[in-house]
Formats: C-alpha cells, sequence, structure tokens
C-alpha cells in the first residue's frame, strides 16, 4: 500500500501530509486580517469564489505569528465543510514512500507532539507526519480554553 | 433496485404531501371528481410499485382503499367523514412504512387490519352513519385553493449539483470582473467592449435563473395546513373555514424550512386558543364557523405570511396578570404599560392565556420560541390584536438566507458589513443631537435624550485606530435580542445587497461576526454580529425600568409616530416622500411659464414669479404635475414626473442620512424612499422671490375661526398676499397691514394699533348704511379693500 504523501517545511520542521487531504497549494497574495482573532487566524483570502480561511500554522505550534512578508504558500484543504489555506515555509516534492509510515522514535518537541501522528521516510530524512485536520482541531480547542 | 426503491420513497413521500390538502378539500366537496382521481391514482401506482418491489404491506394497504375508492367513482357509496377519516389514516399508514423503510428500519408491525376494517365497515352500516355523520360533519375545513392545473414537466436534482452551478456562476462573475478591470486598463476598443458587454449580459443572466433554482413556491409551506386544520378541528370540535393565498410565491428552499415551524405553530395556537367553540362563537353573534387565512405575498425582498383568526384575540390583562403572578412584573410596571407593551408579553418565555395546557399548544414551546426562531433568519414577527374580534400574525422573512442588504462600514483602515436591519440611525459626531461624555472609562452617547452605550469598533476589535480628518460616523446599532447602542466607525462607506456566505467555524467562534461576503473587489470581508460585538465589548444588557420608559418612549417617537407623506416620482425618475402638510396643493402648470433667470429657475404663477425649488425649467412635455410649497412666508413650487399617492411615514426617517436636499430613507411598503428635507428645500430658495414688493400683511384677527383659517387664509395667500392668523401679540403692526375681522370690537383694537381694518360680514346684507363692513363672499370687494390699504 503506496501513499502520496506532500512534503513540505513548516516553522523550521520537515513534515509530510497525507495527499488526500491535500486539494492545492497556492501562492498567497492578499490576506484580509481578521481583527479579534488570536495570531493562528492569519485572515481570509479569496481563491476564485471561495473564500479561505488562512491559518497561521507556525503560530499555532510555536505561538509566534509569522511576519507579513514571510508568508509564502499555503497548502488548501476543505476541512468539515469549509475551505482552509495553512501556511507553509515552502513545499518541496509530493512523492510516494513505499516503507509507508514508521512510529515516532526520539523525543519529540512538547509543541509538535499534539500534531504528529507518525514519521515517514523520505531521501535518508525522517518527515513528521501531520494531519491538517489536527492543526484546526488544535487551534478551536486552544480558542476554548 | 436500490435505486428503483429510493426512487418510489421519495416519490411516494412527495406525493403524499401534496395529497393531504387533496383529500380534505375532497372531504368538503365530495363530489369534486378530479380531486377523487388524483387521490386514486396515487393509492393505485402505490400498489403497482410495491408489487414490483415485493413490498406486500403497502400492496394491501393501497389495494383495500383502491377498492373504497373505486366504489365511490362508481357512485356505489358515498364519501362520508368516516370514509375519508379511515383514507388519511392509511396515508398516514404508508407515509409511516415509507420513512421505515427509507431509514432501513424494520417495518413497524402495528395492525393493519384495524385500518383496512375501519375502511369498509362504514360500507355495512349506511344507515346508521347517517347520525355519526352529523355529528362529525360538525367538523369540516372548507379549503379554497386554485384549482390544481397541470404539473410542469420536472426532475429531481440533488441540492449539491445546484450549490456547485451556483459556485460555478460565482466564479464566473469573478471571473468576469477581472477581465473587466483588465479591459479598462487597455486603450479602449469597441469591438472588444460590444463582445464583453454581451458576455457580461449573459453571466448576468445566468446566475439570475441559477439562482432561481434554489426558490420554491410557498404551496410547499402550505401543503400540510389543510390537514393539520382539519385535524385539529375534529379534535377541538370547532369548525373552520381555512383560506390559502399566494401559494405561487416563491422564496428560497431553505427559507421554507426554516418557516414551517412556526408558522405550524401559530396555526396550532389560532385553531386552539384563537377561534372559539360553535357554542361560544353563536353566544357572541358571529358565524359558527371559524375563518382562518393564511396569505404569503412578496413585498420588495422580503416574503410577508399573514395568518389571520376571528377569534378572540389575545387578551392582554391575562397575559399581565400571568406575568405579575409569575413575579416578572411589578403592578407598578404593569401599570405603566401601553398596549403593546403587555402585547408583547406573549413573547416571554412560559407565559399564555390558554387557561389549561392542552394536548394541541401549550406544550412548553411558545410564542418566545416561534419569535426567536423568526428572528433567527434575519425576519419580524408583529401582532394585531383586536381582542374579541381577531388576531393578525404577520410575518416578514427575506427573500433568501443568503442575500441581504448590509452597511459597509470603514474601521481602523479595513473594511466591514453589518446588515441593514440592524442599524437604526447613523450620525456624524459633529451632530448637535449627539452628545457623547466618558465616565470611569465608559463612553455614553446621548442622542436626543437618549442614553446609549458607546463603543468604537476598533476597540472592540483591538485594531488601531488610525488619525483621520472629519467627522467619524454613529451608528445606532439594534440586535434582534439586545438593547441598542451607539458603534462608533471611521465611515458608513456604501449599502448594498451582499450575498452572505457562512464563515469557517473558527472565525465564527470570535463571536463578533456573523459570516462572510466576497465583493467585486475580490477581498473578503467580515459580516459583523450586531449583539455578538455588545457581548464581546461586555456592555450592560440590563435595563433599568426608568431607561425602558424612556427608551420606549424614544422608540415610540422615532417609529410609532408617523405623518402622512405624498409619494412622488421625481422628474429624474427616483421615488421621494415629502411631508404631506407642506404641500398647498398640486396643480398642472403649463410647462411654457416656467424659465430661468440669473441661474436660477422660476415659475410664472398668478403674475408673480415663484422659485422652482429642484431647479427644474425645462421639461418635455406640455403640462407638469408641480406641488406648491410653502413655508410660513415664502412659497416654492417643486415639478415632479408624477404624483403617486398618500402614505404614512416615520416621522424621522428609517436611516438618518443627511445630503442635498434629502434627510433619510423611510421604508414604505418594501420600497426604500427617499425623504426631501424641507428645511434644505427653503433654504436652498433664492433669498428674495424676484417680483416681490414691499407688500403689508393681511392679519386675520378671528385666527381660531374655522372659516378664517380654512377659506379666507387659503384664499388670500392664493392671491399672493401674506397672511399672519391673529393678530400679533407684540403689536409690532406695520401701518401698511390690513386686519381682517368679522366682529366690530376687534374693529376698533385694529383701529387704535393705527392700521387699516376691513371688516367682513356673514350676511349677504348691510345691517345699515353706516355698515362698513364687506359680505365674506364678496371676493372682488374683499379683494380691492385690501389692495386699496396698500400702496
Amino acid at each position: 500500500m503506496e501513499k502520496l504523501y506532500l512534503l513540505a517545511m513548516l516553522a523550521g520542521t520537515r513534515i509530510a501530509v497525507e495527499a488526500g487531504e491535500v486539494e492545492a497549494v497556492v501562492r498567497l497574495t492578499d490576506i484580509s486580517p481578521v481583527p479579534g482573532m488570536g495570531a493562528h487566524v492569519a485572515g481570509l483570502s479569496a481563491l476564485r469564489s471561495r473564500v479561505l480561511t488562512i491559518i497561521d500554522v507556525a503560530a499555532i505550534v510555536h505561538g509566534r505569528a509569522t511576519p507579513a512578508e514571510q508568508r509564502g504558500l499555503a497548502i488548501i484543504a476543505d476541512i468539515s465543510g469549509h475551505s482552509y489555506g495553512l501556511m507553509v515555509d515552502s513545499v518541496t516534492d509530493i512523492c510516494h514512500v513505499p516503507e509507508g509510515e514508521l512510529p515516532l522514535r526520539g523525543q519529540l518537541d512538547a509543541a509538535w507532539t499534539p500534531f504528529a501522528r507518525a514519521i515517514v521516510e523520505h531521501e535518508g530524512y525522517p518527515w513528521l507526519l501531520v494531519s491538517l485536520a489536527g492543526f484546526i482541531e488544535g487551534c478551536a480547542a486552544a480558542q476554548a480554553a | 433496485m436500490d435505486e428503483l426503491l429510493q426512487e418510489f420513497i421519495s416519490e411516494t413521500q412527495e406525493t403524499l404531501e401534496a395529497l393531504a390538502g387533496e383529500v380534505v378539500a375532497w372531504e368538503a366537496d365530495p363530489s369534486d371528481r378530479d380531486r377523487l382521481d388524483a387521490i386514486f391514482r396515487f393509492f393505485h401506482t402505490v400498489k403497482g410499485s410495491c408489487g414490483f418491489l415485493n413490498l406486500p404491506r403497502f400492496e394491501r394497504l393501497s389495494h383495500a382503499a383502491e377498492d373504497v375508492l373505486s366504489e365511490i367513482r362508481a357512485g356505489n357509496r358515498q364519501a362520508d367523514p368516516a370514509t375519508v377519516n379511515a383514507v388519511l389514516g392509511l396515508m398516514d399508514r404508508i407515509g409511516e412504512l415509507t420513512e421505515a423503510v427509507a431509514m432501513g428500519a424494520a417495518l413497524p408491525h402495528e395492525n393493519d387490519d384495524y385500518l383496512i376494517a375501519a375502511l369498509s365497515a362504514p360500507a355495512d352500516a349506511m344507515v346508521q352513519s347517517e347520525g355519526a355523520m352529523a355529528e362529525a360533519g360538525a367538523v369540516t375545513a372548507a379549503v379554497a385553493r386554485q384549482a390544481s392545473h397541470a404539473a410542469p414537466r420536472t426532475i429531481r436534482l440533488p441540492l449539491s449539483l445546484i450549490d456547485q452551478l451556483m459556485n460555478g456562476v460565482s466564479d464566473m462573475v469573478l471571473a468576469r470582473n477581472e477581465l473587466s478591470r483588465k479591459l479598462r486598463e487597455r486603450s479602449a476598443d469597441p469591438e472588444l467592449d460590444t463582445v464583453f458587454e454581451r458576455l457580461s449580459a449573459c453571466v448576468a443572466d445566468m446566475r439570475d435563473v441559477i439562482s432561481k433554482t434554489r426558490m420554491q413556491r410557498v404551496d410547499r409551506l402550505f401543503a400540510a395546513i389543510p390537514r393539520m386544520v382539519r385535524d385539529l378541528g375534529r379534535d377541538l370540535g370547532k369548525r373552520i373555514d381555512l383560506t390559502l393565498e399566494g401559494g405561487d410565491v416563491e422564496m428560497d428552499r431553505e427559507m421554507v424550512e426554516m418557516v414551517v415551524d412556526p408558522l405550524t405553530h401559530i396555526v396550532r395556537n389560532s385553531i386552539d386558543h384563537g377561534i372559539e367553540t360553535p357554542d361560544r362563537r353563536r353566544a357572541k353573534g358571529k358565524p359558527e364557523a371559524g375563518r382562518l387565512r393564511v396569505e404569503a405575498r412578496q413585498s420588495g425582498n422580503q416574503i410577508v405570511i399573514a395568518i389571520a383568526d376571528d377569534g378572540a384575540g389575545i387578551d392582554t390583562a391575562r397575559l399581565v396578570e400571568k406575568a405579575i403572578a409569575a413575579g416578572r412584573l411589578t403592578p407598578d410596571a404593569a401599570a405603566r404599560m401601553s398596549e403593546q407593551d403587555r402585547l408583547d408579553l406573549i413573547f416571554q418565555a412560559g407565559l399564555s392565556t390558554a387557561q389549561q395546557v392542552t394536548a394541541i399548544s401549550g406544550r412548553g414551546v411558545g410564542m418566545d420560541v416561534v419569535r426567536a426562531n423568526v428572528e433567527r433568519i434575519g425576519g419580524l414577527i408583529a401582532l394585531d390584536n383586536q381582542p374579541g374580534q381577531g388576531l393578525c400574525i404577520t410575518l416578514r422573512v427575506p427573500l433568501t438566507l443568503t442575500i441581504i442588504p448590509g452597511l459597509i462600514v470603514r474601521a481602523g483602515g479595513q473594511h466591514f458589513a453589518i446588515p441593514r436591519s440592524a442599524v437604526v440611525e447613523i450620525l456624524h459626531d459633529n451632530n448637535d443631537m449627539l452628545q457623547i461624555s466618558e465616565v470611569g472609562g465608559a463612553q455614553i452617547a446621548t442622542i436626543r435624550g437618549v442614553r446609549h452605550s458607546m463603543i468604537a469598533l476598533e476597540d472592540v476589535l483591538g485594531m488601531d485606530r488610525p488619525a483621520q480628518v472629519g467627522p467619524r460616523a454613529i451608528m445606532v446599532v439594534r440586535s434582534a435580542t439586545g438593547v441598542p447602542f451607539a458603534m462608533g466607525v471611521a465611515a458608513v462607506d456604501n449599502h448594498e445587497e451582499l450575498v452572505i456566505r457562512p464563515a469557517s467555524p473558527l472565525v465564527m467562534a470570535s463571536g463578533v461576526y456573523a459570516g462572510m461576503t466576497l465583493p467585486d473587489n475580490g477581498r473578503p470581508m467580515l459580516l459583523l454580529d450586531a449583539a455578538g460585538l455588545a457581548n464581546a465589548a461586555r456592555l450592560p444588557n440590563i435595563i433599568d425600568d426608568r431607561a425602558q420608559q424612556q427608551e420606549d418612549q424614544a422608540d415610540a417617537q422615532a417609529r410609532v409616530e408617523m405623518v402622512a407623506a405624498l409619494r412622488f416620482e421625481e422628474l429624474t425618475g427616483e421615488r421621494r416622500l415629502l411631508k404631506l402638510s407642506l404641500i398647498e396643493r398640486v396643480e398642472d402648470i403649463d410647462a411654457r411659464l416656467f424659465g430661468r433667470s440669473g441661474g436660477r429657475a422660476f415659475v410664472r404663477l398668478d403674475g408673480r414669479l415663484v422659485p422652482v425649488a429642484n431647479g427644474q425649467a425645462g421639461f418635455d412635455r406640455d403640462k407638469v404635475s408641480a406641488l406648491r410649497l410653502r413655508d410660513d412666508h415664502r412659497e416654492a413650487c417643486y415639478p415632479v414626473a408624477a404624483v403617486l399617492d398618500i402614505v404614512e411615514m416615520p416621522l424621522v426617517p428609517d436611516m438618518v442620512a443627511m445630503h442635498g436636499v434629502v434627510s433619510g430613507v423611510s421604508v414604505i411598503e418594501g420600497e426604500h424612499l427617499e425623504v426631501l428635507n424641507p428645511f434644505a428645500l427653503f433654504a436652498g430658495l433664492p433669498e428674495e422671490t424676484m417680483a416681490e414688493q414691499p407688500r403689508g400683511r393681511c392679519l386675520l384677527a378671528d385666527s381660531e375661526d374655522g372659516w378664517t383659517r380654512e377659506i379666507l387664509a387659503p384664499l388670500l395667500r392664493q392671491a399672493g398676499h401674506d397672511v399672519l392668523l391673529g393678530l400679533p401679540a407684540d403689536a409690532a403692526v406695520d401701518p401698511r397691514d390690513v386686519v381682517l375681522c368679522s366682529g366690530s370690537d376687534a374693529a376698533q383694537v385694529a383701529e387704535i394699533m393705527g392700521c387699516r381694518v376691513v371688516q367682513l360680514r356673514a350676511s349677504p346684507r348691510a345691517t345699515g348704511p353706516q355698515d362698513g363692513s364687506i359680505y365674506r363672499y364678496d371676493q372682488d370687494a374683499l379683494m380691492a379693500a385690501i389692495a386699496g390699504g396698500q400702496g
């Protein structure tokens, strides 16, 4: 069973996302801020006639908002009926990983524990497998707290 | 097979829904062959399909019904109420079974035999049933419906496909807008422009058509009512004449779903609590059968659904009693309440006028829930209570959930939308009526004596407030539930119809946004939630009784006080309102009499030049309708395209927005109309009327006299005199003034004051040779006498 993974850099960490979760990757142009929200919601952006809620994933993980000039790419995903754009530093590749998902090893940074599910190996490097829906749930939970 | 079954289920459910009303109508008029045929066809179809699909229970039920109906068709049997009941019972059972099949649940094992036996029973006991018939026949619900016409050809589509189509069209519109921007940047090419225009028109047409696919006839909303009325009437022993009207009005599919519950509840209430039993109605001198009328119509971008009955109405005294008993109201406060306030108690949770809780209504779901449901979809509910005569409940709901009129406001360098319905009033902060004070960090805006909590949108949202030139706009915002409050924004920019879409849960969780919209410029915009903003700012939501009273008074002034206004069409095509009392009369004036001089427009009337208030001087027709206006000493003429009618308008426009000669916008019968500002109108007139000569005034001594006010004064004004009612209190009379009076004592007073007197008398004949008075209907002599004193 070979799955497709999207490999990307997020907050300086190598991550992998199941390609099934990803709708597209776009370059962000215009983001209208949503005042009154925490740093994790970067704003709204229009993709054709759809309106995306842009999530600053680095802010969720490390609690620091990404400066506006460093905003580059976003992974578009449809999560429970709403369109989101999750900001990433860069996208490396989309590829099959023959070995599949490997169990987590080593002591994971506390910031990443809620989101990391497993590890996938690609070209000799480990990539942290995360779920996009997990980030959205994560920040919904953070808001509720 | 599954697909076939699915089709069978949805078809059966749909037909059942539509047929419920038909059966009741058929009962009212058993000779109606068309309806009988329709019902027969239904059972026949069900029987046919379920034989094929192997559903034996369906088959048995429908077969039994078909047998009875065909007997009735053949004339061997009559459609008495017992039979109709049994047929309805069978239809209900088929409905239950269908649902069970649809959910894949086991078919409920109930006794079908009993139902089938009920169907055949009356046939054996036709004679005895006469008596029973009379009894049961006391309850009939006549249904006046337009004859059902041939159904248009339709196909069934999943809703998701239509949504996809809608999205596609939205994309197309945005692409077109972008293309249009790009085209404008390039040099103009007429050929390209024409093609683009055509494309634009096509896209716009398409958008209209697609949005129609979401519309549904209100008929569907009404379908369940006849059956419900009939059943309830039977249970309660009441007779009800039901009239349904406006079933062909269309509204958004989702809206129909949202309105079903409130409507059902109101109809139930009406039958249970409103309409009395036949005995009591007879005692009150009303016809035995109560009338219930449900009517839908479209008014602007709203659907109005009115439910009117001629029952007992709401007993407000009982409501107040109950409220006091429940400890929600002090007798003191109750005594101060107006009738409308008392009526509004019906919307308080847990209060009902019903003597006892019945099985029909009064199940703990009250009018409070109805109101909450209606307001949640942006609707309004209004009561018109005539105690003892009936009650009319009006629901006003927007045409669709997704398009609302909104205001675009600017704050912190960003744009936001706010529903137009939430905004009561807009003022600039340099307005004299507004006073902003600060105490302990709290800001209070006092507008016309009413204190509101004041917040700045930037503060609530935690934005910086950039320095700005010019005044800020202060909006008075009222949410469906809370207390009105004042909100400061940098500016109110625009008024637009907005297509609202839901925002993601993350954004909604902030509590201050109600949704988002994507305007043509492609930058998403957030829709503010008025109640949420008040919560976020932690504004006090409790009002003390006195503040409430004051507010009510202010509200009463702002809302209830209505004045008569003339609705007319401007030469430029807009429709506007003008307070009727300012208009002296309306007349058709020869277009040639209009002219221009010194940059000002004038019209020649009765040998004088009268300024034209809206500066129009050239017309494309011979006769022009003109309003003749007058303040206390000047007159003006206001040519219009057409005078439409006289309507009631609120004294203070619904939305105050002063600019130019317009003082604001009022909504009359769903139409947005600009209200002319008489102050600006007269202030804009040239200082001196051109042909005006210094001339004395006509002082009318008998200012209290009806003839003087209504007949003499207008006559003199028409003749171009300045008329003053009553003698000036400060005795500042000009020697040129003429005093008109009928009593000789007033004449003496006037003579002492040193001005000329024209004495009038009511009889045509003089009382003697010394009598210098003039008969009051002798116009020539009167004019001469007045003119004689001038010059």
